[in-house]
């Protein structure tokens, strides 16, 4: 009786396991034939993937992104597409992941089997993907994925779609304070730097330029990035009072920062954060509207640029998005300058395959809403970017003075409190 | 010198906050032997409530402590009562890591689809004040949160120690199937300890919110710290976690203040490896549980 | 209950076969890397099953090894040359028996806590693995990460030199832990798992037998990591070691069941297929965390030891009630989870 049982029970068992072995090995197979695909090649549609952060760390950003991609695509296909091709955004969320990231990209190249692709956000994000997209030919257009390790990788078919790698974006601002006559130029300088791949980078550079030129380092010090007490960090640079006062920074702790000097009353001559303090409505939002006067930081798009096709950005942003153009995040900007590029590329060379996007754009000027863009062999762009400040309560480009819009104040004024 | 100080008085404003927080965590092991993974979580709600009603209705975020540790409260009990209670005692050390970390995750979904991921601060218009006492800064707002916390302390030793609930509870850490044996409902004394503690994350949540900015992903590094403090203190020991909260509290912020930001993160956890190689169950843990 | 002899072998060589052979049948880059994907949690749940199942022992720590041995690679090859490709899987039973090794001190100082104790001691071990990778910046490149080189291999057959490895290291995993079962050292984990200390009343060699079963289970972790490495490229500490890959493994396990041979590997199966996919067809909406996080309570709730035992279970039941019925006497009852069998 017990045998019985027992037989009855093993052949169960191993039944099942065997059931089990041949529907995984059938639902691949079934995936794998249904892997019809869109069409390749001169399809009706122009099929353009991409994965961005909707959800997540980076999904703030990732979500301007996607307004910014949508946005274009809206514009080109309201004026007849590409080439007569309706524009098709293929969008997927890679939930600020690098692993997912990489499927994604996997499935949106050979699954998908999508015309172009747009990169991702972030260079954490970018640097794999790119790879993926070199290996299947490609060509990799980011509105972010400007840090060193992504030029380093020699990539011919990656295009980095902001002015300047990103550890360049402080250069401006050490030019501007070298600009300045001897009299107004200050003297000692502290530098508050957060520990990732931009942000340290960006402030280095400044102090690099600052120190040939002089200006002394009274205080430096790098933090981690979960550091959520700035003040034993800003209380030693107080401690020193330095003239100028360098933060490079990510948002958070952008707001920390400035949160902490109003709190230690201690106000810098000149304050620059490589970022947060740009963004148009948080940075108020979190410090103070009133204690962002004089504050100066880097920007590629503002509010208010006539750089090409910028107000026609702009005017599409706020009629679909609603808002004021202070509160455009320049993400979006960004992203439409990516798309902004395939038109160029079909409009100059009737033609809008990878190939021809890769050879295209390694030669010439490209005018974009940054600014005309160019590159040289491994994706970094050629260009500066611009300087911003706050000045009543509105960010305004101050240098170089092609593109300011209003003379820089200096120095800043104090705490507003 | 001056650093050391500054950041041994920064150090103490901070542990305050803490203290609240772990000893809600420590009260709900010491009644139910679970581990809350869920009460950084549960910390952040608590902020992002009191932000909710600074914007919407523009209350002090100080002032909305009472309405947000009752609703809070709610949240506990019915966490306790749909995710905890249904797991058998055999498996429930283990699960209920588990079970409380997915509840963790679940919550930040929920505060990541209402209020997205942007970083959020609450910004009353003390919020960057501070005085300066014999050439040491004191913020404002820190100093509040210190006072407040230990105001809610009081309170919760008060409601341990003087009530007929609290000698319920004390008596079911102690001795969980004495305690039954004599009357004490253990299965509302858990409902009603999880639902303290997710109190005590509300009001430490408003004051976290007031100090710092915080998106729904933050609740990582809170649980780190907080689970190095009430290990540090002794699982199940209220008066261990306020004195693991101002060791850790206070080592971290002299390290930041003297070495270096970057190390100061460690610091908390070599001072808990450190402990558990001399004394396993914390500084004043009870011997039996989890450890030699 | 033990399966007759051949029969578990049988079935490992199935499944074994046809996996090696999926690659052949030209079934598109997408799924391949989402497979090789799959296998690295499968080889991982298996692995963190030796600990966490059958020594009783839940770590929650495990990707702090992974860590390890993703850094170990990428460090090793940024002064070593990349050939042939295949440099970095000849170095990784170098890196697996490495960890081991790192593994004994820390295995001898956490295994001193019990239960939940123990899980916080390694959730600690992974906070203090991060802030290590970011601050030593002149060894692992802090915040700025660490690269290594592109793997050589033909864009068309990419992934076929990963999956193969992964393929290889998931017997070995499966391996050690059907050998384990079988012997000595699986009777006294089996008793470790069910009173430490009377296990150690009577004899049985405690400390020896748990700190095995932690070196070969993040030994084995670490050698995922290396691959894990090598197929990005290019590492940073917050994805390195993210606490979420340790959660992940844990559920798996826990969905396929501990303590049971082929539980770790369907539960991997089942979850990575289903997160990758849903990640990329769902992702967009902001209810992705919402539907992970029920998933994984649903399991925990419904479900808590897991498929097989539970499976297992049902069969025994209508089993015994055939026998009752029979009126055979009734047969010693013995939890499946404390013996461990061979499934």
């Amino acid at each position: 009786m017990a045998q019985r049982g027992d037989a009855v029970s093993v052949r169960n068992r191993s039944r099942f396991m065997q059931a089990v072995a041949a529907g995984v090995a059938s639902a691949v197979l079934v995936a794998g034939c249904a892997s019809g695909g869109t069409g390749t090649g001169t399809g009706s549609q122009l099929v353009i993937g991409a994965s961005v952060s909707l959800t997540g760390d980076f999904s703030d950003s990732g979500k301007a992104v996607q307004r910014g991609y949508q946005l274009w695509a809206d514009t080109v296909n309201a004026s007849g597409g590409i080439l007569g091709r309706k524009v098709q955004l293929d969008l997927v969320d890679d939930a600020s992941s690098p692993t997912q990231v990489v499927t994604n990209y996997q499935n949106l190249i050979n699954k998908d089997r999508v015309d172009l692709t747009f990169g991702p956000f972030s260079t954490l994000l970018t640097i794999p993907a790119s790879q993926v997209a070199k290996r299947y030919g490609y060509a990799f257009l980011a509105p972010a994925g400007g840090g060193p390790k992504m030029f380093e990788q020699n990539l011919d078919n990656y295009f980095f779609v902001q002015p300047a790698p990103t550890i360049q974006s402080g250069d401006v601002f050490a030019a501007y304070v070298l600009s300045l006559p001897a009299g107004q130029r200050p003297t000692t300088a502290a530098y508050a730097e957060l520990d990732d791949p931009f942000s340290s980078p960006i402030a280095e550079n400044i102090r690099q330029k600052l120190e040939a030129a002089g200006i002394r380092t009274v205080y430096k010090q790098v933090y981690p990035s979960e550091t959520m007490d700035l003040s034993p960090v800003m209380g030693a640079v107080a401690a020193q009072h330095p003239d100028l006062v360098v933060g490079g920074t990510q948002n958070e702790d952008a707001y920390t920062q400035v949160k902490s000097l109003v709190q230690l009353k201690f106000s810098p001559k000149f304050l620059f954060q490589s970022n947060g303090a740009n963004s148009p409505l948080e940075f108020p939002d979190k410090v103070g509207a009133a204690n962002t006067e004089g504050i100066m930081a880097p920007a590629d798009w503002f509010p208010g640029s006539t750089a090409a096709g910028s107000a026609e950005f702009t005017a599409a942003y706020l009629k679909k998005y609603g808002g004021s153009a202070q509160s455009v995040d320049d993400s979006s900007a960004e992203a439409y300058a990516v798309g902004q590029l395939i038109s160029a590329v079909a409009a100059r060379t009737n033609k809008v395959d990878n190939a021809t996007v890769i050879s295209a754009l390694h030669s010439g000027s490209w005018p974009t809403l940054l600014g005309n863009l160019s590159w040289s062999a491994n994706g970094a762009p050629n260009g500066e970017f611009n300087l911003v400040q706050w000045q009543k309560g509105k960010l305004l480009p101050v240098y170089p003075s092609s593109v300011a819009q209003a003379p820089a104040e200096a120095p800043k004024p104090n705490w507003a409190g | 010198m001056h650093a050391l100080i500054q950041g041994v008085i920064l150090g103490v404003l901070t542990a305050g906050v803490y203290a609240l927080m772990a000893s809600g965590q420590t009260l709900i092991f010491g009644i139910m032997k679970i581990v809350n993974m869920a009460q950084g979580a549960l910390v952040i709600l608590g902020a992002y409530l009191s932000y909710q009603l600074f914007t919407s209705f523009g209350i002090d975020p100080l002032l909305a402590i009472p309405i947000t540790t009752v609703i809070m409260f709610m949240v506990g009990v019915a966490v306790q009562l749909a995710f905890l209670r249904p797991l058998h005692s055999e498996d429930r050390s283990q699960l209920s890591v588990l079970v409380t970390f997915a509840v963790a995750l679940l919550l930040e979904g929920i505060m990541s689809v209402v209020w997205s991921t942007t970083d959020r601060g609450i910004n009353t218009r003390y919020a960057n004040s501070s005085w300066t006492v014999f050439g040491y800064q004191i913020t404002l707002v820190r100093l509040w949160a210190f006072l407040l916390s230990l105001l809610a302390l009081a309170l919760l030793h008060l409601l341990l120690n003087r009530t007929r609930f609290g000698r319920a509870v004390r008596a079911s850490v102690q001795n969980p199937e004495s305690a039954r044996l004599l009357g004490v409902e253990s299965e509302r004394v858990a409902a009603i300890g999880f639902g303290l503690g997710a109190a005590t994350a509300a009001a430490a949540g408003s004051m976290y919110g007031l100090l710092y900015p915080f998106n729904p992903g933050s609740h990582y590094d809170l649980i780190s710290r907080l689970l190095s403090i009430v290990v540090l203190g002794g699982l199940g020991s209220i008066g261990g976690a306020v004195a693991g909260a101002l060791i850790i509290s206070v080592s971290s912020a002299v390290v930041a203040s003297t070495i270096s930001p970057s190390w100061s993160q460690m610091t908390f956890f070599i001072v808990l490896l450190l402990v558990l190689l001399v004394r396993p169950r914390g500084l004043f843990g009870a011997a039996a549980r989890g450890a030699i | 209950m033990t399966a007759p002899r051949g029969l578990g072998p049988a079935r490992a060589a199935v499944f074994f076969l046809v996996l090696a052979l999926l690659p052949e049948l030209d079934l598109g880059h997408w799924l391949l890397n989402m497979l090789v994907f799959t296998l690295m949690f499968a080889v991982m749940s298996s692995a963190w099953n030796l600990l966490g199942g059958f020594a009783g022992y839940p770590s929650l720590g495990h990707v702090a090894f992974f860590g390890i041995g993703a850094y170990a690679v990428v460090l090793w090859f940024q002064h070593h040359a990349i050939h042939s490709g295949y440099e970095p899987f000849l170095i990784l039973p170098l890196v697996g028996v490495g960890t081991a090794i790192v593994g004994l001190p820390i295995a001898a100082i956490a295994m001193r806590t019990r239960a939940d104790v123990f899980a916080i001691v390694t959730i600690t071990l992974v906070f203090v693995a991060q802030t290590l990778a970011f601050n030593l910046r002149g060894v692992t490149g802090g915040a700025q990460g660490a690269s290594i080189a592109a793997a050589p291999f033909p864009s068309a057959t990419f992934e076929r030199p990963f999956y193969d490895v992964l393929l290889v290291l998931l017997a070995v995993a499966m391996g050690l832990t059907w050998a384990g079962m079988r012997s000595k050292v699986g009777l006294s984990l089996a008793a470790v798992r069910a009173d430490e200390d009377k296990a150690a009343g009577v004899g049985v060699r405690v400390q020896a037998v748990k700190l095995l079963a932690f070196c070969v289970s993040v030994g084995l972790t670490a050698m995922v990591g290396g691959i894990w490495a090598y197929y990005q490229g290019f590492i940073y500490p917050q994805f390195a070691v993210d606490p979420l890959i340790s959660v992940a493994i844990v559920l798996m396990t826990f969905l396929g069941g501990r303590a049971t041979l082929w539980g770790p590997v369907i539960g991997a199966f089942i979850l990575e297929m289903a997160q990758q996919y849903l990640a990329y067809s769902l992702g967009g909406s902001q209810f992705y965390l919402i539907a992970y996080a029920l998933v994984f309570l649903v399991v925990m709730l419904l479900m808590p030891r897991g498929i097989l035992p539970t499976i297992e279970d049902r069969l025994r039941r209508r089993r015994r009630r055939r026998l009752v019925d029979d009126s055979a006497p009734a047969s010693p009852l013995t939890p499946d989870y404390v013996k461990g069998d061979s499934r």
